[in-house]
């Protein structure tokens, strides 16, 4: 692990922070896409240049342009609505660093005392990760489809106007 | 053939949309009704393989092996009948056509993504398919647009998206450690090098995630809100099988097949039922809410299922399945009964609800059935299968967590009582005058869930040999 | 004989008994003659298997619970004696039963206790024999309680003092049975020290109560008044003394190794004296017929005790062929009050008198039975009292004393009895009292000539029945060796009619014959208390109870306390904060799980780390 990992790694959990904790959507969106690009810089190191280039079209790509157009559609909130917002979330999230940090503690005190042995029986894909992954799927792809299916029930049933169809 | 089980509410789903739709919307719950008939008879067909031994059917249309057992078999059956009560009890309670149609199609995705979690061995598999039950799950409960419909769907996500990550990252430890996701494959990884640290602490995730899914204390916040915020007949449908078979399933299969029991895995296990069993009976001793107090029931009496597998012995697991089996159908029923209170009395709070049981005496008596099993009180169903798990505890040697249970049971019993006595005995309150039955419908599928109760504890010794045989055989393997 | 077949005994009353509770009521005659030929056929049954020395054990429940039963002599003769009773008392009760309301359950009870009856004499397993045991609890409290009104309470009074005792028998049982390793009780032999003493202990309180002995004794007398009288003379009289003094034989000369000069020897004849000597005094100021038979049942038990107790030879015949005598005399005397009450309507004595005129056969009967109780040759009951005499005799001169004093006494209060109740002049309600019909005097006077016979054929009993039993006898053929002896009992009996005419003089009338020991300066105040149950160990145990009872209160005040307000605060207060816990924040929640995750993780790892 190098010095640029450990300031990466850094950064993905302060903006990942900042995400949930930021007053404006807006700059949450922004931070969520500033987490999503620490983890392609990580795809690229451990090499596997299709899933980062993935990563970062669709998550910090894709979905942040999503999200930015839709908030552009919203109304700001006046000031002080946003004060009050604020201070609800400082009260309801204001533990989360505190959280962050205790756990960081409670894992280095642990690693320090009993470091772990990460080693396991050397088990290389016989098959290959792609072949595992991909190719003897049929029925996890059938089950995605379900998923999508769901997906569409949903938006039918939730964003759609009150029938009356009554019987 | 076992996918018969996930396919036949698929091709249901087709017809229903490009036939039923447009040409005879209304017919729409019978077909859904003769579908689900029809796989309570596909689950019966399956039976007799497992009983003569030969488990594993080669599908070849999905190319994978499905694995139906003898705790598969009883949580099919379970699958099944809880959704044909929630069908059922959808007809009266959902007025709205298109918004039951929607529902009919929601809950025979739901049912796949459970019959599909049951019959996978592959653990990626199992996570998808949990994830087609959840996603099912979150709309059925919000679909209704209110404000706490939203906000118990919400908690639900956010608490299955942790779960859901724990798992995830589970998996891809394991699949990097066991160079595959097939349950025999990663049983072979862990055994070959079982003190791995790094294999534990998958294992402890992916365990951490099923502890969510079936709402275990303290996992389990998300869990009264959304049952009680849900309509009645996902009520029934998430009470009675979506939480046990995402959750309490998977981690009886899981621990049973993959990780097998170790020490450190049953204490966790004991602990953890020991815990949900205590603080879901004292959470709901202090419910004004009908369905809010089923729900902390549900979270007590998993904990009993959890307590049962943790004593790792088979006939505990035996225990364990048998009251999965029974949970599942008293539950269903204690909460199709809530759903013909919240219809007629059109409120669930029990400080302005009482003496409904003169006005709809099939609810008010079936209840009473319901609770009496629940709280097991002998020789109704619930009774023979608590008394199972508190024997094998102790037998494990296990014996404060017996205690435990057998205490637990006194506050079961508190709760449940008064419970009826304020929903059903006593003085008809006023302005409940003119409450009626629901519908013949409803009160032949509370009248068909007791008298499930009354034979399985009347047959006690046939139906428990049944899962007893099977299993014992299955942890010889 | 197969092994089947001797299961019978025990099997053939229980099904008539079921078979009585479906009797119609309608034909009536059908129930009498039911029980009647369940009772001959258990005498059949009886002197079939009297020469028979066989065993069957069948497998039962497991744990060592077999099925056993051993037929050999000792047993048979108390199942052939046990036999001949039943027959006579189901006689007698055809008749004296004969409409009573209660007749149908009492039938049942009766072949019930026959059956168990049979079943505690021949088994051969300690459990078995247990089982029995405690069964005969059920027949004794409904043949109590479905007499008069009072029934209920003196059934439940008999019930819980015969259910304690058999609390300690049942003790003493599983005690004995796992120092010896065995509960085959033909392979127990323990000698009484150490904890067989505590054995020997509890073995003996659950047989002398079952046989009537002080100080377990005091339902006996108010059953008497209370309860159906053949229940008197079949239960108290004949069929618990047989089984009681059987087992005290047994548990005395098999199951212990008991020597003449151990405690327990003495524990037995100072319990055997103080019997007789407390109980007939009692039984000398009763001024009912049936009260005052049931002290002699208790009295004479005393002398049974006594005997066994000597362990010399003498002793222990004179104690077994005295338990045959008194079942033989008592239930005639209990028969004849069975007679006076249905021909007379009272036992009182006070309404009694002059019946010898008018009952004929009954005063006949009364006379030889109050004649062999009192001990006067050549009747049955001296014989087996002068054995008992000599053998306490040879253990020391208290015991004599002691029960010599109880003969004296016995022939009192008889003189008294028979003097009040069927001499002396006519009472005016007794004018038209006619003599008992037939079937009520057959078995009397059966009895009657069944003590006469025992007495002046004694080597009859003596040499076919009791020697056999012990396995001794030799000289012992009745007659006491020295004259001596007997003189002094003719002497005695000489005082006590002495005794009753001065009594009669100084009373004015045979009832009051005893009134100057009644009255005596030192005994008037002791006799008030007993006679008002001060003394009686059931109502001593009843105050005894209340202290106890008002400490319980408090503690269940607390206990109630802790259950009624503490447990319920404990579980609304535990109930209020989960609900507060859940506030309704996701993040709570999350960080709930999560935290609990972490556990999780951090468990796993570090049991195996």
């Amino acid at each position: 692990m190098t010095n640029l990992d450990l300031i990466l790694l850094i950064l993905m959990v302060v903006a990942a922070v900042w995400a949930v904790m930021a007053r404006s959507l807006l700059k949450a969106a922004i931070g969520l896409a500033i987490v999503s690009i620490v983890i392609t810089i990580f795809m690229f190191e451990f090499s596997s240049p299709l899933a980062a280039v993935f990563e970062l079209s669709v998550c910090s790509g894709l979905i942040t342009v999503i999200f930015l157009s839709t908030i552009g559609l919203t109304r700001p909130l006046s000031h002080k609505e946003l004060l009050a917002l604020a201070r609800d979330r400082g009260r309801r999230y204001g533990f989360l660093p505190l959280l962050v940090i205790a756990c960081g503690a409670v894992l280095a005190f642990l690693l320090l005392k009993m470091p772990l042995d990460l080693e396991v029986a050397k088990n290389t894909i016989v098959a290959g990760a792609r072949e595992v992954l991909w190719n003897a799927r049929h029925l996890d792809l059938f089950g995605q489809i379900m998923i999508l299916l769901a997906g569409v029930f949903g938006a039918v049933l939730l964003f759609r106007e009150n029938s009356t169809d009554e019987w | 053939m076992p996918s018969l089980l996930i396919l036949v509410p698929l091709v249901g789903i087709l017809v229903l949309n490009f036939l039923f739709k447009f040409v005879v919307r209304r017919a729409a719950f019978w077909f859904a009704l003769a579908l689900f008939a029809t796989q309570v008879i596909i689950t019966f067909l399956h039976a007799p393989f497992f009983y003569a031994g030969n488990a594993d059917r080669f599908n070849p249309f999905f190319k994978v092996v499905f694995n139906i057992d003898g705790i598969s078999f009883v949580a099919l059956l379970c699958i099944e009948i809880v959704c044909l009560a929630s069908l059922v009890v959808a007809r009266y309670t959902l007025h709205d056509l298109s918004q039951r149609f929607n529902f009919t199609n929601l809950l025979l995705i739901s049912s796949i993504g459970m019959n599909g979690l049951v019959l996978t061995s592959d653990i990626f598999s199992l996570y998808v398919f949990l994830e087609v039950a959840a996603v099912s799950s979150f709309i059925m409960i919000a679909f209704r647009r209110g404000k706490r419909s939203l906000e118990g769907a919400f908690k639900y996500i956010i608490l299955s998206a942790v779960a859901t990550v724990l798992m995830l990252a589970a998996i891809a430890i394991l699949l990097l450690a066991c160079s595959d996701t097939s349950f025999a494959a990663i049983r072979q990884g862990i055994g070959q090098s079982p003190e791995s640290n790094i294999i534990l602490f998958s294992v402890g995730m992916f365990i951490s995630g099923l502890f969510i899914k079936a709402g275990l204390v303290p996992f389990h916040a998300w869990l009264p809100d959304a049952y009680s915020a849900a309509p009645d007949a996902v009520s029934v449908l998430l009470a009675g099988i979506v939480t046990k078979a995402c959750g309490v399933y998977t981690l009886i299969r899981l621990v049973v097949s993959v990780f097998g029991f170790r020490p450190g895995l049953s204490q966790v296990i004991l602990l953890l039922g020991a815990v949900s069993v205590l603080v879901g009976a004292l959470a709901a001793l202090g419910q004004n809410d009908f369905k809010r107090m089923l729900a902390y029931s549900s979270i007590s009496q998993i904990g009993y299922i959890v307590l049962g597998l943790g004593s790792g012995t088979a006939l505990g697991l035996a225990g364990a399945v048998f009251h999965f089996f029974n949970h599942a159908i008293f539950k269903s029923l204690l909460f199709v009964n809530a759903a013909a209170v919240a219809e007629e009395a059109h409120t669930t709070d029990m400080d302005k609800i009482g003496g409904l049981s003169s006005r709809m005496p099939v609810t008010g008596s079936t209840s009473v059935i319901g609770f009496l099993s629940a709280a097991g009180i002998p020789p109704l169903a619930g009774f023979w299968s608590k008394l199972v798990i508190i024997i094998a505890l102790w037998k494990a040697g296990d014996i404060a967590y017996a205690v435990i249970a057998v205490l637990a049971s006194i506050l079961t019993l508190s709760y449940l009582l008064s419970m009826q006595r304020r929903v059903f005995f006593g003085r008809l309150k006023q302005g409940l005058e003119d409450t009626r039955e629901v519908g013949p419908g409803f009160s032949f599928i509370s009248v068909l869930l007791a008298l499930i109760i009354i034979a399985c504890g009347l047959l006690f010794p046939m139906v428990f040999n049944a899962i007893y045989a099977p299993i014992k055989q299955i942890l010889i393997q | 004989m197969t092994d089947t077949t001797l299961l019978l005994p025990v099997i053939m009353p229980f099904a008539a008994a079921l078979l009585v509770l479906f009797v119609p009521k309608t034909i009536r005659m059908v129930r009498e003659g039911m029980v009647l030929g369940a009772s001959l056929m258990n005498l059949v049954l009886a002197a079939a298997f009297f020469k028979t020395n066989a065993s069957i054990s069948l497998p039962w429940l497991g744990f060592g619970f077999d099925l056993a039963l051993r037929f050999y002599h000792f047993g048979n003769f108390i199942v052939l004696a046990s036999a001949v009773f039943i027959l006579l008392t189901a006689l007698y009760c055809s008749v004296f039963l004969y409409g009573k309301s209660y007749s149908k359950q009492f039938y049942f009870y009766f072949l019930l206790s026959v059956g168990l009856t049979n079943g505690a004499v021949l088994a051969d397993n300690l459990l078995l024999v247990l089982f029995f045991w405690e069964a005969m609890l059920l027949p004794l409290f409904g043949m109590i309680a479905i007499g008069n009104r009072q029934a209920y309470k003196t059934a439940t009074k008999a019930f819980i003092i015969v259910g304690a005792t058999d609390l300690c028998f049942m003790a003493g049982i599983i005690l004995s049975g796992s120092l010896a390793a065995t509960f085959t009780i033909s392979r127990i032999n323990l000698p009484p020290s150490g904890l067989g003493a505590l054995a020997f202990l509890f073995l003996m309180v659950g047989i002398i109560s079952k046989a009537g002995a002080m100080p377990f004794h005091s339902w006996i007398p108010d059953a008497a008044i209370d309860a159906p009288l053949p229940f008197m003379a079949f239960f108290p009289a004949s069929l618990e003394k047989l089984l009681g003094i059987y087992f005290l034989a047994r548990i005395s000369l098999d199951m212990f190794k008991v020597n003449g000069d151990s405690w327990v020897s003495l524990l037995l004849m100072v319990v055997g004296a103080l019997t007789i000597l407390l109980a007939v005094a009692m039984a000398l100021i009763q001024t009912d017929y049936k009260r005052l038979l049931s002290y002699h049942a208790i009295s004479q038990v005393g002398y049974m005790i006594l005997g066994i107790g000597t362990l010399v030879p003498a002793g222990i015949i004179g104690g077994l062929f005295h338990m045959l005598n008194h079942t033989v005399y008592k239930s005639c005397l209990f028969f004849s009050a069975g007679s006076l009450e249905r021909q007379a309507g009272t036992t009182a004595l006070e309404k009694l008198g002059g019946l010898a005129g008018r009952m004929p056969v009954t005063f006949a009967c009364f006379l030889v039975a109050a004649l062999s109780i009192s001990g006067v040759p050549p009747f049955n009951g001296f014989f087996s009292k002068e054995l008992v005499y000599e053998g306490a005799l040879q253990r020391g001169w208290v015991f004599y004393l002691a029960a010599l004093l109880g003969s004296f006494l016995t022939a009192v209060s008889f003189l008294k009895l028979g003097h009040a109740a069927f001499l002396g002049r006519t009472r005016d309600n007794n004018r038209l009292t006619a003599e008992s019909p037939f079937s009520m005097l057959i078995p009397m006077v059966v009895l009657a000539l069944v003590c006469i016979t025992f007495g002046v054929f004694n080597f009859i009993p003596l040499r076919y029945f009791i020697q056999p039993v012990v396995g001794f006898g030799g000289p012992h053929q009745g007659v006491p060796s020295g004259m001596f002896l007997g003189g002094f009992t003719v002497a005695v009996l000489a005082l006590a009619l002495l005794n009753h005419v001065l009594g009669v003089k100084s009373g004015g009338s045979a009832l009051k014959a005893t009134d100057h020991i009644h009255y005596a300066p030192a005994l008037k105040g002791i006799y008030e208390k007993a006679e008002k149950g001060y003394l009686d160990p059931y109502n001593i145990g009843w105050r005894a109870a209340g202290v106890l009872s008002a400490v319980s209160w408090r503690l269940d005040r607390a206990v109630d306390w802790f259950y009624d307000s503490f447990c319920v605060k404990a579980a609304s207060g535990a109930s209020a904060m989960i609900r507060r816990m859940h506030s309704g924040n996701y993040s709570v929640y999350i960080g709930w799980s999560l935290a609990a995750s972490a556990a999780v993780i951090t468990f796993l790892l570090k049991i195996h780390g």
